[in-house]
């Protein structure tokens, strides 16, 4: 957290680790164990046993442990990078000491500053999830591997249109091929186990969605027909995959296959869950954009805008699986939490928030420190 | 024998039975008749007339039955092990037991058990081994033919308790007869008993009186993963036994992946596997790692209930404060979701160890209903500490919320100091907790890290309590089994050499060894005891003190969880309770005045339930205290340990206490840093360390004594009382002798006292 997170004064004594007690081979164990064969170093335990490989170090030392005081998650480094402050002035001058290449530095400011920007929207605004949904190669749709990707949220007037407009455009491909969808899933029903089934529904969903993102993003204006029946094509390839793969696996599971009837009303319920996440998002959008044009009013409302955006991404997850495949911007911001939104950390966002703003901010800090950009 | 003959007749299988067993008896029995076949119509006779009494049994020989064998027995309409009929629901049970997985394999587990002395079995959770297993062992060693017993041990006592239980059932016999079970402080076996379950300590306190474990032709270790110290000492203490006598058959069980170590561990024993009965968990990543893990374990829990199909969530958190949170801002967001939009109901419960017992059952109530017909699924989120992962099984889980941290009890050698802290879980862990998803169908785990953390960060099998515990009490328990060398001791992960040599010199201190490492009298008696070895050294030397009654009591408080209970929105009121036992002088008093108002409490007749209650004060602590302390006294009785007290008038009462707790912990001794300070320092270890908030002492003295001490989030002391320097240097000669001190403070505060004490002893001889 740096200069704004929580002190913690810690005082230790002379000899926190008391290695004096472990240097001394005075002592009435070390003797004891001497006195059966030991040496320092050595494991105990029996001579020339075959399990002796599968010892741990803790059969060497003690284990050692780690005070861990925050809810920090597993793997997430403390000033993951969005914490760089005042420094990155010097870091181009140190590079350069350094003897790094010039387009090198040029390269590792622009991440920087990347990563800043991607910071504080993320801070400002909290970041939407988006899903890798492959690459539009001359008329094919072509899958890419796993990698990441950065869409920054669209956030003042100019971009809005634009976004509305994808929405607009996403809905009626949705529309469309929700109903190519449904025909499909009742031909290939007669030999899908309820989960596959179920699975692949999943996939089809999340499918379109990363077609909706695409449109959305470039614009495209491709044939809507064309690209349909090309992809219809495909998925229909790769579901043939799917379930050979998914039946082999749990071959012996319980082959239920759902009834025509009961699809049809999840199809339905989705469609209205899709239907109630795009009002969520619409409104969002507003809520972003009011925000951004009014600061001041921003800690009166984000209460229930913070609500409104959980409830929001609670339902679109509702399309996709949670959690699975959505990456987040990286930029080096290292969570996929968003700033925390309950409203019992208000209070606590509100002080951190002024607080960061006084310390935190780069640009503040730089005027402090009267450190000039090298860029500027 | 019986399998020639049996094989001649081709009669019905009731007649075939009966003869030949009626053969046997004779044959094995007392008289030495001879089965004469001209005699046949008299046996048949017998036979027909009283078709019970003759064991179906005999036609069985040990250690040559087969599965079908054993079938056929169990489809008798008479219980072949109690001559008595076969109740109702006998047969359902039966059926039921032969769906098991394990079932299929009865036959393939009998040949390897016939040709290999240890056998190593692994079955996941679900197979029903621990039910199985000793069942297929009964059928095979016939244990009323050798009056030898068949152990199972289990690492926790509810599990050796319920299992007992459930066997008896299956067995259709009653708990305590035939099959029985025995832990520490309860023994629930008769004469009669042929399988016996029992804790993992508990046949290592058997095996302290008999080296040999010669009551048992078959000795089973279930649950073998967990590591519990028991096992792995009563694993190593076996493996030396095995080679004595060739007749001891092992069977090792675990659950999980590592069998091949207990298989390199035990002579390349061989293995036999059974698939469980669970199906395919899916398992998510987070492709970031996460800022704060309890908000995104908060946020997944709500992102499931809102867009995932019916099934139960169980989440696993570290401790009860971050339990009871994350249930608070669950119940709150999800009063917001249903208000808002048409989401289920969700139930949220907490599980962890301190809780009470009937508020860990809720924990098996049904998910609630939908709102409507139709609606969208009710459910309910289980959040529990890691004693969801292994323990316990709860059915219906199909999502697993798994941020992938614990709390673990390490011990530290060097500063003695006991650390509790939140840490990364290992991979077997982490495999163990997505399996929970699978148990009913297929689930689905949402780990909240990532692959990669996973790959990297997490070791990859926790630690066994061996090397987290310290070996005080293990060191004189092996000592009194008879173990020698300590050094070359065959355990499956030696502890580190400085834990072994803290282990020894404490005991040294503390006289159970004497200078040559040999057991001492006085360690001798300490072992007899289920204690630690500064607790059982207390209680056997506070006789000398006149206040051994009192010490009995305080031991066995301090044996049991807290008694104090301070709920969290009733903290202030707890607190007030607890001053008005409060001793100024120390939380040991404050335990034993406690205890003396609730046996008062109980004595006036009122009810103990509702006094509890009112004085934040745990009855079924209290109950269980008062349990350890009967069994205590018993063993102290027997041992002709004197039970005095001083009496309450004397102004010496509480001081005898006071002094006598030194006996035991004068290793456990912190002075005052500096005349105004809040930080004490250890004696001889010198670390800082506080005197944790909990206690009573409002001006500790600048000596105290302490029962524990712990690293939270800080270094504390748990558990003071107020002592005077002096009584130090009285109690413990030999550990405060001030020449093997180092400078400092600590030197120069004991000399400066030894020096008063000489000069008053001048005085006193001047006169």
């Amino acid at each position: 957290m740096g200069l704004a997170g929580a002190k913690n004064k810690r005082k230790l004594g002379l000899d926190p680790n008391n290695t004096k007690w472990s240097r001394n081979t005075d002592t009435f164990g070390q003797k004891l164990l001497r006195a059966h064969g030991w040496e320092p170093g050595q494991y105990l335990g029996a001579k020339d046993a075959p399990h002796a490989e599968r010892y741990t170090e803790a059969s060497n030392k003690h284990i050692h442990v780690v005070l861990k005081e925050d809810n920090l998650g597993l793997g997430a480094k403390r000033n993951a990078g969005d914490e760089c402050v005042g420094l990155d002035a010097f870091q181009t001058l140190l590079g350069r000491l350094n003897g790094k290449a010039e387009d090198v530095l040029e390269s590792e400011q622009k991440e920087r500053e990347a990563m800043k920007i991607n910071a504080y929207l993320h801070r400002k605004l909290g970041t939407i999830r988006f899903v890798r949904g492959g690459f539009l190669v001359g008329d094919e749709m072509k899958p890419t591997k796993e990698s990441v990707e950065t869409i920054p949220t669209p956030s003042a007037g100019a971009s809005k249109d634009s976004a509305s407009e994808g929405t607009g455009k996403s809905e009626s491909t949705d529309r469309k091929s929700k109903k190519r969808k449904a025909s499909e899933d009742t031909d290939s029903s007669d030999s899908d186990s309820d989960i596959d089934s179920e699975k692949e529904a999943k996939k089809a969903r999340k499918k379109e969605k990363k077609s909706k993102k695409r449109r959305a993003e470039t614009d495209a204006e491709t044939d809507a027909e064309a690209a349909r029946a090309r992809k219809k094509e495909k998925k229909e390839k790769k579901e043939k995959k799917e379930k050979k793969r998914k039946t082999e696996e749990d071959g012996d599971d319980v082959d239920s296959s759902l009834s025509d009837a009961k699809k049809a009303k999840k199809e339905r319920k989705e469609r209205r869950k899709e239907r109630r996440e795009r009002k969520e998002k619409r409104r969002e959008k507003g809520w972003k954009e009011k925000a951004s044009s009014d600061s001041e009013s921003e800690a009166d409302d984000s209460i229930s805008r913070e609500k409104k955006r959980r409830k929001s991404k609670g339902d679109k997850s509702a399309a996709s699986t949670p959690l699975e495949c959505s990456t987040f911007t990286p930029g080096g911001s290292g969570t996929s939490t968003p700033v925390p939104t309950s409203i019992r950390f208000l209070s606590r966002q509100k002080y951190i928030a002024q607080k960061r703003m006084a310390f935190a901010d780069p640009a503040a800090l730089n005027e402090i420190f009267m450190i000039k950009s090298v860029q500027a | 024998m019986s399998d020639t003959k049996g094989s001649k007749r081709s009669n019905t299988e009731e007649e075939d039975g009966s003869q030949d067993s009626k053969r046997l008896k004779m044959a094995n029995g007392k008289t030495d008749e001879k089965y004469n076949p001209y005699l046949a119509h008299h046996y048949d006779d017998n036979d027909n007339s009283q078709n019970g009494f003759q064991s179906p049994l005999d036609q069985l020989q040990r250690h040559n039955t087969t599965a079908q064998q054993a079938a056929k027995l169990e489809d008798l309409d008479a219980n072949p092990w109690t001559s008595q009929p076969h109740s109702q629901r006998y047969f359902g049970i039966l059926k039921s037991r032969r769906d098991l997985p394990v079932h299929k394999q009865r036959q393939e587990f009998l040949d390897m058990y016939h040709s290999s002395q240890i056998l190593v079995f692994v079955g996941e959770t679900g197979s029903g081994k621990t039910t199985q297993i000793p069942q297929y062992v009964l059928y095979d060693e016939l244990p009323h033919q050798t009056g030898k017993l068949i152990a199972c041990t289990q690492p926790r006592r509810v599990a050796a308790m319920s299992v007992a239980q459930r066997v008896a059932n299956e067995l259709d016999v009653e708990l305590g007869q035939e099959v029985g079970y025995s832990i520490r402080f309860e023994n629930r076996t008769g004469p009669k008993t042929m399988l016996k379950y029992m804790t993992d300590g508990q046949l290592l306190r058997e095996a302290m009186h008999d080296h040999d474990m010669s009551r048992y032709s078959t000795i089973i270790i279930d649950e073998a993963h967990e590591r519990t110290l028991a096992t792995d000492i009563l694993m190593a203490l076996l493996k030396q036994i095995a080679e004595r006598r060739k007749d001891l058959k092992i069977i090792v069980m675990s659950a999980t992946l590592d069998a091949q170590k207990f298989q390199t561990y035990f002579f390349n024993a061989p293995l036999l596997a059974v698939p469980g009965r669970t199906f395919p968990v899916e398992i998510f990543y987070t492709p970031e790692p996460e800022r704060d893990y309890v908000e995104a374990s908060v946020r997944t829990v709500l992102q499931i209930h809102a867009a995932e199909p019916e099934g139960d969530i169980l989440l696993f958190l570290t401790g009860e404060e971050e339990i009871e949170d994350a249930c608070r801002r669950i119940n709150l967001e999800v009063d917001d979701m249903i208000r808002e939009s048409d989401a289920g109901p969700l139930k949220v419960y907490p599980l962890y160890g301190t809780l009470p017992p009937a508020q860990q059952q809720r924990i098996f109530d049904k998910a609630p209903e939908p709102f409507r017909k139709g609606g969208r699924p009710g459910r309910k989120c289980i959040i529990a500490t890691n004693i969801a992962e292994t323990s316990l099984t709860i059915d219906g889980i199909v999502y697993v919320v798994d941020p992938g941290f614990s709390k673990q009890k390490i011990y530290n050698p060097r500063s003695r100091v006991e650390s509790l802290l939140v840490s990364p879980i290992s991979k077997a862990s982490a495999q163990q907790r997505a399996g929970r998803a699978g148990r009913t169908r297929p689930g689905k785990c949402f780990r909240l890290y990532t692959e990669k953390a996973f790959k990297g960060e997490l070791i990859p099998q926790t630690y066994p309590e061996i090397l987290r515990s310290n070996l005080a009490n293990t060191v004189l328990e092996l000592k009194k089994l008879g173990v020698e060398d300590l050094v070359h001791f065959d355990l499956m992960d030696p502890p580190a050499p400085e834990t072994m040599m803290r282990a020894l010199e404490e005991l040294n201190y503390l006289a159970c060894l004497d200078d040559d490492g040999e057991l001492t009298k006085l360690g001798s008696l300490a072992s007899e005891f289920p204690l630690d070895p500064a607790l059982a050294v207390m209680l056997i030397s506070s006789p000398e003190f006149y206040c051994s009654n009192e010490m009995l009591s305080i031991t066995s408080l301090l044996s049991v969880p807290q008694i104090f209970v301070r709920p969290n929105n009733a903290r202030k009121r707890a607190d007030e309770m607890k001053m008005q036992f409060a001793h100024p002088d120390g939380d040991h008093l404050t335990l034993l005045n406690a205890y003396h108002a609730f046996k008062g409490a109980e004595q006036s007749g009122s009810d103990v339930k509702q006094w509890c209650h009112e004085h934040f004060l745990s009855a079924r602590h209290l109950a269980s205290a008062d349990n350890v302390r009967t069994q205590l006294k018993r063993i102290m009785e027997t041992h002709d340990i004197e039970l005095i007290s001083t009496p309450f008038q004397d102004k010496n009462y509480y001081t005898n206490i006071r002094r006598a707790l030194l006996a035991g912990f004068f290793m456990q001794v912190a002075m005052r840093e500096g005349s105004n300070s809040k930080t004490y320092k250890t004696v001889k270890d010198d670390q800082l360390v506080m005197i944790h908030p909990s206690t009573v002492v409002s001006s500790p003295y600048d000596w105290v004594v302490y029962n524990e001490f712990v690293l939270t989030t800080k270094q504390y002391v748990r558990t003071v009382t107020n002592i005077r320097p002096e009584w130090l240097l009285e109690i413990a000669p030999v550990y405060y002798d001030v020449d093997t001190f180092e400078k400092g403070e600590i030197k120069t505060a004991l000399t400066r006292i030894t020096e008063k004490i000489r000069r008053r002893q001048a005085i006193k001889g001047d006169r």
